[in-house]
């Protein structure tokens, strides 16, 4: 009970900055699309002709490969745009949270600091995975109702997009905790999010280095940094249908979530505000 | 049992450049109204933080409710005014009162009966459904008041109540703390103004540079000395002289003199030495010193510190 109110109150938080309601605008408006833009005629109660954004699509085979290619490209989207602006919607409310006269409330309630910093951030993730879930379930629904093919993966490739976001959340929270500046730990998280394609394909570069110590240093950033670039990739996979064949990247990204966590909650808890 | 108990109690920040708070010793009794006085950045909120567990000391301990300050969960029974306290601007006054009362561990019913009764206290029921980023100073600190006291705390740590507020409204606070004492609570009071504390205090500990400079109750603040004001017939016997025999320090006004005594024992001996000289008493007037004097003095011998 206790815990719940830090993370509802977190939750209303998100919710006051508007970031969120825009951002379930454009979803909704984007399932509306669908739902005009797909159009299916049933005849006989067989399904004769589908067209899509006015183009006639003839047989079930060429249908399955656009609705898996529609869901894909969406995933794409939620993972690259929908993480970036989730990132900016949230960057604030760690911040919020370690400031004078605010915290100072929280404290002097009967929680733990371990409790308010994760309650704080649970509520953060939850309002993206909402976000996120809204577009995915809703638009998902609605291309499966009119052309009867139901593609779970999709919703898998949520599940992925949600962990993505808190494993680089949690960056984000262990950067505020730290510097308490959170432009600061957004630019910062932005910056480990373009650096994973470029750590991915580090040995392009390995002809180039001077010694092979250099190398060994980009593989241990590639380890030990989260992995966005391959997340992306799983997120696109699972939407397509695609099979995987590793999931470590998913896996050593959310070992260095927990890492994160654990450094960020042993510094809230050392400090005095 | 004493609500409130430090052993040296140190915050020092910077590696000790900046001593917030210097081996504090204090010890507050249950019922009673403490009154924590000194100007702005002699450590009481740095005291008060600590208490909390707000703040981490660098030295020292401390007990609240009988726990040590390390155990958050005896915050149940613990309110707290912090001051310049900032509430989430989006909320409304009785959204704000549910929000921390659930996380006092208040059940959802006893919020719904609690948070009529608390705006009603704090002269707020008119508003409790504007958002917060309207309000004064003043209303947001009986706001904040109000929140102190959703828990139905035993103790209750207010850091400058009275900040922003109105004196008719300042009087209200007063009155009711003195309220919130009859119910047996324990207040502990912050404030850089004398005026504010002087009247309710049941002990008052005055603080300076991290410092507790004078501890004690309120009365015992004022006879630490005894001073007498003496109108004597002016004779042929120096004053100044029989004092000093009986080890006495004067001061010499127009029309009288000021004389430190240890005790009223100490008082009559002048007296038989007067009479046995045959001088005529005129009058005899304690001298009354107003807390304030007394303020004033002990910050002012701080200021060695
Ligand atoms: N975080 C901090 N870092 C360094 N010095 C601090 C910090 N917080 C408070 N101080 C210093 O500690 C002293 C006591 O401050 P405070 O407890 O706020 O005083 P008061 O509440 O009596 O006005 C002040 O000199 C203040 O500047
Ligand atoms: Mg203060």
């Amino acid at each position: 009970m206790k815990f719940l109110s830090i993370v509802q109150l977190t939750f209303r938080e998100s919710l006051a900055k508007k970031t969120f309601i825009a951002f379930m605008g454009i979803s909704t408006f984007i399932c509306l699309l669908f739902i005009f833009a797909l159009n299916v005629d049933i005849v006989d109660g067989m399904q004769s002709g589908l067209s899509i954004f006015g183009k006639e699509v003839s047989n079930q085979i060429d249908l399955t490969k656009i609705i898996y290619g529609i869901e894909g490209g969406l995933s794409v989207l939620l993972y690259t745009a929908g993480i970036f602006l989730s990132l900016f919607a949230t960057s604030n409310l760690i911040p919020t949270l370690l400031k004078p006269g605010f915290v100072d409330l929280f404290i002097s309630k009967p929680v733990s600091r371990f409790q308010i910093l994760s309650g704080r951030f649970l509520g953060s993730i939850l309002i993206v995975a909402l976000n996120i879930f809204y577009l995915v379930i809703f638009s998902g629904l609605i291309l499966s109702i009119k052309t009867g093919i139901w593609n779970f993966g999709f919703l898998w490739a949520a599940v992925i997009i949600v962990l993505s976001f808190l494993v680089l959340f949690s960056l984000m929270t262990f950067l505020s905790v730290i510097s308490k500046n959170g432009p600061l730990s957004l630019m910062v998280t932005y910056l480990i999010l373009f650096f994973s394609p470029l750590l991915l394909a580090r040995d392009k570069i390995y002809a180039l280095l001077s010694s092979k110590y250099f190398g060994y240093f980009f593989d241990g950033l590639y380890y030990a940094l989260p992995k966005t670039a391959e997340m992306g990739a799983i997120t696109q996979f699972l939407a397509r249908g695609v099979p995987i064949d590793s999931w470590m990247p998913l896996w050593s990204s959310l070992l260095f979530a927990v890492v994160m966590l654990g450094l960020s909650g042993y510094i809230f808890q050392r400090k005095s505000f | 049992m004493y609500t409130v108990e430090t052993f040296d109690l140190t915050k020092h920040y910077s590696g000790g450049k900046v001593k917030a708070l210097t081996n504090c010793n204090i010890r507050v009794e249950e019922g009673r109204i403490f009154g924590l006085l000194g100007p702005n950045g002699a450590g009481k909120t740095t005291l008060v933080k600590t208490l909390l567990g707000i703040i981490h000391p660098t030295g020292g301990s401390a007990k609240v409710l009988g726990q040590p300050i390390t155990d958050y969960h005896i915050h149940n029974k613990i309110g707290y005014l912090a001051e310049n306290h900032r509430f989430p601007e989006f909320l409304n006054a009785r959204q704000i009162l549910l929000y921390y009362g659930k996380m006092s561990g208040l059940s959802k019913e006893t919020l719904s009966r609690k948070i009529p009764e608390l705006l009603e206290l704090v002269n707020l029921s008119d508003w409790a459904d504007v958002k917060t980023h309207k309000y004064s100073k003043g209303m947001a600190q009986r706001l904040g008041l109000a929140h102190a006291l959703i828990n139905d705390p035993d103790l209750i740590f207010l850091d400058e109540p009275t900040d922003g507020i109105d004196p008719v409204g300042r009087k209200e606070i007063r009155d009711l703390l003195l309220k919130l004492r009859t119910e047996g609570k324990t207040i502990f009071l912050n404030s850089h103004q004398l005026s504010e504390v002087e009247r309710i205090s049941d002990e008052i500990a005055i603080l300076k540079n991290g410092n507790v400079l004078q501890i004690g109750r309120v009365d015992d603040f004022i006879s630490v000395k005894s001073q007498y004001q003496l109108q004597i017939q002016n004779g042929t016997l120096s004053f100044s002289e029989l004092c000093a025999g009986l080890n006495i320090p004067v001061l010499q006004a127009e029309d009288h003199y000021t004389v430190t005594v240890e005790d009223e024992r100490h008082l009559n001996r002048l007296i038989d030495k007067l009479r046995a000289e045959k001088v005529l008493i005129k009058s005899i007037v304690p001298r009354k010193i107003t807390l304030e004097d007394y303020f004033i003095d002990v910050i002012e011998e701080g200021e060695a510190l």
